[in-house]
């Protein structure tokens, strides 16, 4: 059991170097002034109202990609978790494919999909039907996101799916649960692991991404993640930026506690 | 009925999926250049993808550094949760804490904050430092793909293969190890792609001359993305998913049912899976071994480290100085002059020849971080027309440190076919009538330029009210904006997708030869004219060198090599005379009489303090 917990030690090494130092650095940059001195004013500067606005809508547009990749990954994760083992892993593939297209790539041809002369749009005036118009608004950013983000909430689920017991559904069901039953009491509580996997591999790629609301949102959409990035890019300004992002840090960070708190009970009964 | 719902639901979600990989596919094989229209069927890309060496070099440093850190990540993540489940329900969720950073974080904290090690610990930056910040990034995928498996293990299993004399090695890799393999091969999967997909870290932690595709990618967004990188991601996408194919339907398996093929896989599948695919990637890194021992290190004498914008010269140009003189170039490209400032400043990278433009090169002149040219070395500044250089002098008084290199100005394309009026100053720009048609530049300075130049103020404006003034503009305009953007500015004029455009002159002549309805205009309040000029940088190994290479773009030949591939107007009045083409060489866009300039000036660097109060204005506008 002692030794065991060696085999963490390249990875406590590697955090330690590459992971804690430099964000210390970060730190360094976030609590000083240009000049050396100690402030608090870069990370007091998240409180002016277009911050808060870029905070409060980057919350907003995460939580509702985050919600909308759960409801269509957990069916989804179901479906590819009951077909015969043949098949699966390349099903499974089949939805990590696309990300061997790069992802500016694919961001950019939702751009030439949802333009208004985009190819949607002529398809749909072809059968006259109405025009879509949701390029360079939030919904084409939450697209966007819900696109990019998809796969890494159906894998985790689908992984936890597929080593779920199948005596114990079966016995449930010699038990007399309808399949709702089944879902709620045996399915469900035992894929959270894998849903909480999910939840923090989309929302927090979500609520930091700047470059997706470059492409879909024209610009006009402005989240925290690009006002970070202007700091960084347009402004140089390192101390500001680095100020920005560990309160984002701090805030995701909470967040995150707050989502693991419903994971408890969990962490125990291996090997 | 319920199986066919769950074949509607697969179908419509690989639609979704898939629709924009279909898009790029049919873009490889589209004969325009611009992705904004159709021209016809080619394979031509494919064929010039095998002859571009640089695609195909970045595409091999991105497989390889895709392989090793995902390698790198699956093993290191895979004992931490092995580790990890051994320990104390603290200590796991402290170091459980720890992986998730790398996540939590804005991906470009994590990028500045691995830049900042590199530098602080004096590693060059290159292959070594984007392959450890790859590894960095990938092990909390690894992590928690594996974290989740890990917890499901049965542990009364293990103890009892324990118990019945199995040593801990052992029972691991008989009881243990075949329950995570799955989570191991999804974190090694994950990491992969996402390596593949990374940008961001990559672009930080990257040296000169090493490109991966997302980079070169990027730099390409500037004058478009070139169909061979459509051709190449096609090409990738269909090798993976034919090799998919190959796994998972071997011939014995059709034949002989399902039965046999769930007791053991195909003989075929082995083969792939144990053999090829190993045999394969030990090819592939041997081989990529091999090449880049064989490529010389920068540091020797007779190389020349060159930072300049993207897609800003022609690649032929580079190739006949290398001929002509034995010097070898490394080439690397950036996108903004914000990012190759900090890059330039912290010296982390000794560039001989560095290319910003006017207001940056004030900023550097002023920090004290460039030196003085021997324009002795440079006869052919003869061929740069006056014009240009007295221009140099709002930015670098005496010409001391700056050779002109291109230059334009900024001001609105039109569609003739949606605006009827004439068009001749800003205030278009705030006609109702093509309310949702207008693009407007997503960049602080030019943005407030032209709220600036509007309203009859400096574009070098430091008055507050001036700038009060310009914001609430900007902010009243900003209903009317169909979207703020860089690069795409081109391609969406070109798609007809908007009637009036901020832009640059360079770009215009672009646009209007790929749709002759576009029209560029300088308005009559006045504009920003930039020079992007030459400047070396202090710690420069290799300035004669680099003088040498200024004199050679300045060769009226070479000058015009650039001209016809950039098309942005050049400084060389030399090589303007070689230009055959009479309707280009008396271009108003391209050239502009002196009248038109008049009004025109160059951005000045306003001192920090001034960048942060037009960054907060922006920011105003743009959170509006």
């Amino acid at each position: 059991m002692k030794r065991r917990r060696l085999l963490a030690g390249p990875y406590l090494f590697w955090s330690v170097s590459f992971i804690i130092i430099p964000l210390f650095l970060i730190v360094c940059y976030g609590l000083t002034k240009a000049d050396g001195g100690f402030t608090l004013e870069n990370a007091a500067h998240i409180t002016t109202p277009e911050n808060l606005k870029a905070l409060g809508l980057s919350l907003l547009l995460a939580f509702l990609c985050t919600l909308i990749c759960l409801v269509l990954a957990y069916p989804l994760a179901m479906i590819l978790s009951q077909s015969s083992i043949s098949q699966s892993s390349f099903i499974v593939l089949i939805f990590i494919l696309p990300m061997w297209m790069n992802f500016l790539l694919r961001t950019l041809a939702w751009q030439t999909l949802l333009e208004k002369n985009g190819v949607i749009n002529t398809f749909l005036s072809f059968l006259h039907l109405p025009q879509i118009n949701i390029i360079n608004t939030p919904y084409a950013i939450v697209l966007g996101m819900v696109y990019d983000f998809l796969p890494f909430m159906v894998l985790p689920i689908y992984n936890v799916l597929i080593k779920l017991d199948k005596d114990m559904i079966n016995a449930a069901r010699d038990l007399g649960a309808n399949s709702a039953q089944t879902f709620v009491k045996i399915i469900l509580p035992q894929s959270i692991p894998g849903v909480i996997s999910g939840i923090t591999m989309v929302f927090v790629p979500a609520m930091t991404t700047f470059v997706i609301s470059d492409l879909l949102g024209g610009g006009k959409v402005l989240l925290i993640g690009n006002v970070i990035e202007q700091t960084f890019k347009q402004g140089s300004n390192w101390h500001l930026g680095s100020g920005l992002s560990l309160v984002l840090m701090i805030f995701v960070i909470a967040s995150m506690g707050i989502v693991n708190k419903y994971d408890k009970g969990q962490s125990g009964g291996s090997f | 009925m319920k199986n066919a719902a769950k074949k509607v639901y697969l179908i419509l979600i690989l639609i979704l999926l898939y629709a924009p990989i279909a898009t790029l596919m049919i873009l490889s094989f589209n004969k325009s250049r611009t992705r904004a229209k159709w021209g016809g069927f080619t394979l031509e890309w494919y064929r010039s993808l095998l002859e571009n060496e640089q695609i195909m070099n970045a595409f091999y440093t991105t497989l390889l550094i895709a392989l090793l850190s995902a390698l790198a990540a699956t093993l290191i993540g895979t004992l931490a949760c092995i580790g990890m489940q051994a320990m104390s329900k603290r200590a796991r969720n402290i170091l459980m804490a720890t992986a998730n950073i790398p996540m939590v974080n804005p991906e470009i904290v994590t990028a500045v904050s691995l830049m900042l090690i590199f530098i602080a610990l004096r590693v060059g930056l290159g292959f070594q430092t984007i392959l450890l910040s790859h590894i960095t990034f990938n092990i909390p995928y690894v992590i928690l793909s594996v974290m989740p498996k890990m917890r499901q293990t049965s542990r009364s299993t293990y103890e009892a293969a324990l118990d019945l004399g199995a040593s801990p090695v052992y029972a691991f890799f008989r009881i243990v190890f075949p329950d995570i393999l799955p989570g191991v091969i999804s974190g090694f999967l994950l990491s992969f792609t996402m390596s593949l997909d990374d940008f961001v870290i990559t672009h930080f932690t990257k040296g000169p001359g090493i490109d991966t595709l997302s980079t070169k990618i990027y730099t390409e967004v500037r004058k478009g993305i070139k169909p061979e990188i459509y051709a190449l991601s096609t090409l990738l996408f269909v090798s993976v998913l034919l090799l998919l194919i190959l796994v998972n339907y071997s011939p014995e398996e059709t034949e002989t049912a399902a039965k046999q093929a769930q007791k053991k896989p195909g003989r075929w599948k082995i083969f792939v899976l144990r053999r090829f695919v190993p045999a394969v990637m030990a090819l592939v890194l041997i081989s990529g071994g091999i090449y880049y021992g064989s490529r010389g290190k920068i540091g020797g004498q007779n190389t020349l480290v060159v930072y300049n914008w993207g897609e800003y010269m022609d690649p032929a140009v580079l190739e006949l100085f290398e001929k002509e003189t034995g010097i070898r170039v490394v080439y690397e490209e950036f996108e903004t002059n914000e990012i190759m400032y900090p890059k330039v400043q912290t010296g982390a990278i000794a560039y001989d020849l560095v290319c910003p433009s006017d207001y940056m090169i004030q900023r550097m002149i002023e920090n004290d971080l460039l030196a003085e040219i021997n324009f002795d070395h440079i006869p052919n500044l003869k061929n740069i027309g006056s014009t240009y250089l007295e221009k140099s002098r709002e930015f670098d008084p005496d010409n001391k440190y700056s050779v002109p290199y291109c230059w334009g100005t900024v001001g609105i394309l039109y569609n003739k076919t949606m605006v009827d009026e004439p068009v001749d100053s800003w205030g278009i720009l705030w006609d109702e009538t093509y309310a949702d048609s207008i693009l407007m530049q997503d960049s602080v300075r030019d943005a407030f330029a032209v709220a600036l130049c509007y309203l009859g103020y400096s574009l070098n404006s430091t008055d507050l009210d001036e700038l009060t003034a310009a914001k609430n503009l900007l902010i009243r305009q900003k209903p009317l904006v169909q979207a703020y953007v860089v690069d795409q500015v081109r391609d969406k004029m070109i798609g007809n997708e908007a009637a009036l455009g901020v832009i640059y002159s360079g770009e215009a002549i672009y646009t209007q030869r790929e749709n002759p309805d576009l029209e560029y205009v300088i308005p009559k309040e006045g504009s920003n004219i930039w020079i992007d000029s030459w400047v070396i940088p202090k710690n420069a190994r290799h300035k004669e060198s680099a003088e040498a290479f200024i004199n050679f773009l300045c060769r009226p030949d070479i000058a015009l090599m650039n001209f016809d591939y950039i098309t942005y107007s050049t400084p060389n009045t030399a090589a303007r005379e070689l230009i055959e083409d009479d309707e280009i060489r008396n271009s108003p866009i391209a050239f502009p009489d002196d009248e038109a300039l008049r009004n025109c000036t160059t951005f000045h660097y306003l001192g920090d303090e001034m960048d942060g109060v037009y960054n907060e204005l922006w920011n105003q506008v743009k959170s509006k």
